[in-house]
């Protein structure tokens, strides 16, 4: 199982004055049950190939396979690939429309067709798993905290039963609390459902802890994908499309070019304070 | 002097039923007390929900206290002959950029509030393109609002503020909805005003990096200010604000866990150099 | 689908049209739209296209953006057109099954086809050569007289501006919403009508409380830069009239004058 994105252009309002190659190219092969940054400005085309992924849009050359099966083909059940590769959008609470925080969840799973015990089952499971409290699931969801309508939102398309989880920018407008709740949660659900997770962000900080790879991009193009850790080598690439990695990348080269003898390599806060007092010699403790 | 001055403010936000019945208070600022002084450039710093941006809109009358008194640039703010004086002394930005530009036009935006003030036609112009020319959105003047990026638009939120010729600008949370790019040219200016034009600038933010440079940094939480002082003050309580569940910036945070760990560095390092500097002295 | 809407956009170019006072464009697309509902002879109409043409020319908008986006409205013009050949009483022409075309009926359609397709370039004229900034101003200033019958003409006119300030935000959040309903497997084109009504609810719900808290939002940015109504507002780009716009006032009238005296004369006349 898993989506292969095969030559994907795509070109932006075709036949007016705003036309523009929003994809350029596009090869990408997405394993199951890995965890993908997807990093890029705004504008870099990161949001426009992730709604490929679901079918919302239609690549204009290029094919998109999901287990082997051509999205594109005749007939292909394109509301099914909705429900098996789940997409959040940025600011999802801005789409919460129901009375009830249950009803709004349950939308999903009834639009595919499931009975309402069904449905209330998957959504009840749903808002467990993003740690919604369960007191709070009758109230409506206009009234809670950001943070909490977010859960909800991201419930709403948990509760599809996807096997592939897009998130575009799931922390945006949070405080570093909400955000580190939210990145936890995703981490979670990733290993604890096996899910595949494409997370869309422009911070390289946020991602480095969570993911197993990072793919950059840049005006429609792939410009690097590869490991966080061969990523942020390339801090000087990134800086040249205005991107940065994350600060601790950049205090180990400047360590290093003071003659410490620290690995460039390292990407976490906490492996950073290992590696410097071995540099110096005072590990112990 | 201080520019902004406040004293014991009370705030509550009343929840009711459909009935309208009172079914819950929330105090958003709980008897706060402080003042700004002219001139510096002001970092607010605070998880959401903390009453930054309830106090914030108390600054320039959009909210006036229940108890207690503000004061801005003298005038109290309950006083209702003042309150234009009042709200063109300390203009405010938002968050939102798309909720607060009203013109179809860079140029003309910038020029809504001159004109509401009823500044001569000739002097809106003058106004208008000097402010565009501060924040660098001068060579946009012609274009829509629609067509410029996130922090293209909050620049030119801030000019439109700036041509009210105020003495203090309040931004609440001016970069909280950008990328990262925006977030820069959006501080940038913000401090270019405050060095260059001596605008005192009040920042509201839970980005942690964008305070490094401020005068003063307040931190609020449930309503009160719980630590005030310098950057450099506020960083060295690292336990504290992590408690807070505040951000840390990368290279503080590794310079406090070294620190844990025996290593010998100064207090509230806050830049790479710093910190580099501080470690190159313990080999 | 919904960006196909190109029509009443603003093009940008340099023309004497464009450069002409809003008033003048106001009162001139007024003026146009009386004329055609006086003609009751072919000369009339003649008059009117020359001269619609002849403004066209001068406002250098291509035609075929002008025409691009009318297609829906070409449709609907077609179903008036044709309700009126086949309703109209009078002497027959041509029949076959049940339908009957008379001649009164084939006059009254092409009439109507004509005044139609002028009424509607005519309008766009205006917009396409008129910022809407322009135009509000044009309407709050040409308008004024309304304030003393106690018009709010100044808040209307920055209600209309501050509407299409948002238009394109909001069509542009609309299709975001749809997205992620989609995206949750909403299924909006199919059913009967009932359903498809049901299945809009989320997407319109999360629109208007969006619109709702833009609003508010909105509200308060402008407060918080001093606005309280039209009261002692100064104006960035005050509207003057200029010797061109005098010079456009003469040529309407002449419009006027020739247009309808002709238009109207009997001696042309067909019905």
């Amino acid at each position: 199982m898993s989506i292969i994105i095969d030559h994907v252009n795509y070109i932006f309002g075709k036949g007016t004055e705003m036309e523009h190659k929003a994809l350029r190219d596009i090869c990408l092969s997405i394993p199951d049950g890995q965890f993908i940054g997807i990093i890029g400005h705004t504008g870099s085309g990161k949001s426009t190939l992730m709604q490929h992924l679901n079918g919302l849009l239609k690549a204009s050359e290029g094919a998109i396979y999901y287990n082997g099966e051509d999205i594109y083909e005749k007939g292909y059940d394109l509301k099914k690939l909705r429900s098996k590769v789940g997409l959040v959008f940025q600011y999802p609470e801005h789409q919460l429309f129901a009375e009830t925080v249950l009803a709004d969840v349950c939308y999903g799973p009834k639009n595919q067709g499931l009975d309402k015990k069904e449905c209330e089952l998957r959504a009840y499971d749903a808002l467990k798993k993003v740690g919604f409290p369960e007191d709070l699931i009758y109230s409506s969801p206009f009234d809670l905290s950001g943070g909490q309508k977010r859960r909800v939102a991201i419930a709403g398309v948990l509760a599809m039963n996807p096997e592939v989880l897009i998130l575009d920018e799931p922390t945006a407008g949070l405080d570093p609390r909400g955000r580190d709740e939210i990145l936890g949660l995703i981490k979670e659900l990733q290993k604890t459902e096996n899910m595949t997770i494409l997370l869309v962000s422009h911070s390289m900080e946020d991602v480095a802890e969570y993911v197993d790879r990072i793919v950059v991009m840049n005006k429609g193009e792939i410009f690097l994908d590869n490991t966080p850790r061969e990523v942020f080598s390339q801090y000087k690439e990134l800086e040249a499309i205005g991107l940065s990695a994350p600060q601790v990348t950049y205090i180990m080269h400047a360590l290093r070019e003071k003659g410490l003898n620290v690995s460039e390599e390292i990407t976490t806060i906490g492996k950073a304070a290992d590696e410097i007092l071995r540099a110096l010699g005072k590990t112990g403790k | 002097m201080d520019i902004i001055k406040t004293q014991d403010v009370l705030y509550e936000y009343i929840r009711r039923d459909d009935e309208g019945e009172v079914t819950g208070i929330t105090t958003a600022l709980d008897h706060i007390s402080l003042g700004i002084k002219k001139g510096d450039f002001i970092a607010i710093l605070g998880r959401n929900g903390s009453g930054k941006s309830t106090l914030a809109k108390h600054f320039n009358a959009i909210l006036t206290p229940e108890e207690g008194t503000v004061w801005v640039d003298g005038n109290d703010t309950s006083d209702e002959d003042k309150i234009w004086d009042i709200r063109q002394t300390a203009g405010m930005v938002f968050q939102n950029p798309d909720n607060q530009i009203i013109g179809q036009v860079v140029e003309e935006d910038v020029g809504f509030g001159p004109e509401n003030m009823g500044v001569p036609t000739e002097e809106i112009w003058k106004r208008v393109e000097e402010s565009l020319k501060a924040v660098g959105m001068y060579e946009y003047r012609k274009h829509s609002p629609n067509k410029l990026s996130g922090g293209q638009k909050q620049r030119v939120s801030i000019a439109g503020v700036l041509a009210m010729k105020p003495k203090c600008i309040v931004l609440d949370e001016p970069t909280a909805m950008l990328d990262p790019k925006g977030r820069r040219e959006v501080i940038d200016a913000a401090r270019e005003l405050n060095k260059k034009e001596g605008v005192t600038v009040i920042l509201i933010t839970h980005y942690m990096e964008e305070v490094i440079n401020a005068d003063r940094v307040f931190v609020m939480d449930g309503g009160k200010i719980v630590m005030q002082g310098t950057p450099k003050q506020i960083f060295s309580l690292v336990d504290e604000l992590k408690a807070l569940r505040l951000d840390v910036p990368q290279v503080t945070l590794l310079a406090w866990e070294l620190k844990k760990k025996g290593l010998n560095l100064p207090e509230g390092i806050l830049t790479v150099e710093e910190l580099v500097e501080g470690i190159s002295r313990c080999r | 689908m919904l960006k196909d809407i190109t029509l009443g956009q603003y093009y940008q170019t340099e023309s004497v049209i464009h450069r002409l006072d809003p008033r003048v464009k106001l009162l001139g697309t007024i003026l146009y739209f009386v004329s055609l509902f006086l003609f009751n002879n072919p000369v009339g109409y003649a008059i009117a296209t020359i001269f619609l043409a002849t403004v066209i020319i001068m406002s250098r908008v291509p035609f075929s953006f002008m025409i691009r986006g009318m297609r829906t409205i070409v449709i609907l013009m077609l179903i008036t057109v044709l309700i009126n050949l086949f309703v109209t009483q009078g002497d027959v022409v041509l029949s076959f099954w049940k339908l009957k075309i008379t001649k009164q009926g084939i006059i009254l359609a092409v009439q109507l086809a004509l005044r139609i397709t002028l009424l509607i370039i005519g309008s766009s004229i205006m917009t396409l050569t008129t910022t809407p900034n322009h135009l509000t101003d044009g309407l709050e200033k040409g308008l004024r007289f309304l304030k003393v019958i106690k018009v709010p003409v100044h808040e209307i006119a920055m209600m209309m501006s501050i509407s299409l300030r948002f238009i394109p935000i909001l069509l542009e959040e609309t299709d975001r919403i749809m997205k992620a309903q989609l995206a949750r497997g909403a299924d909006l084109e199919s059913g009967n009508l009932f359903k498809r009504i049901k299945a809009m609810v989320p997407i319109l719900v999360p629109l208007f409380i969006s619109a709702f808290r833009r609003a508010g939002d909105l509200a308060n940015a402008m407060e918080a830069r001093c606005y309280h109504g039209g009261e002692g507002r100064t104006k960035m780009k005050p509207l003057k009239y200029k010797s061109r716009d005098a010079i456009a006032y003469l040529i309407l009238a002449a419009y006027m004058v020739v247009s309808i005296y002709l238009g109207r004369l009997s001696l042309f006349k067909i019905m």
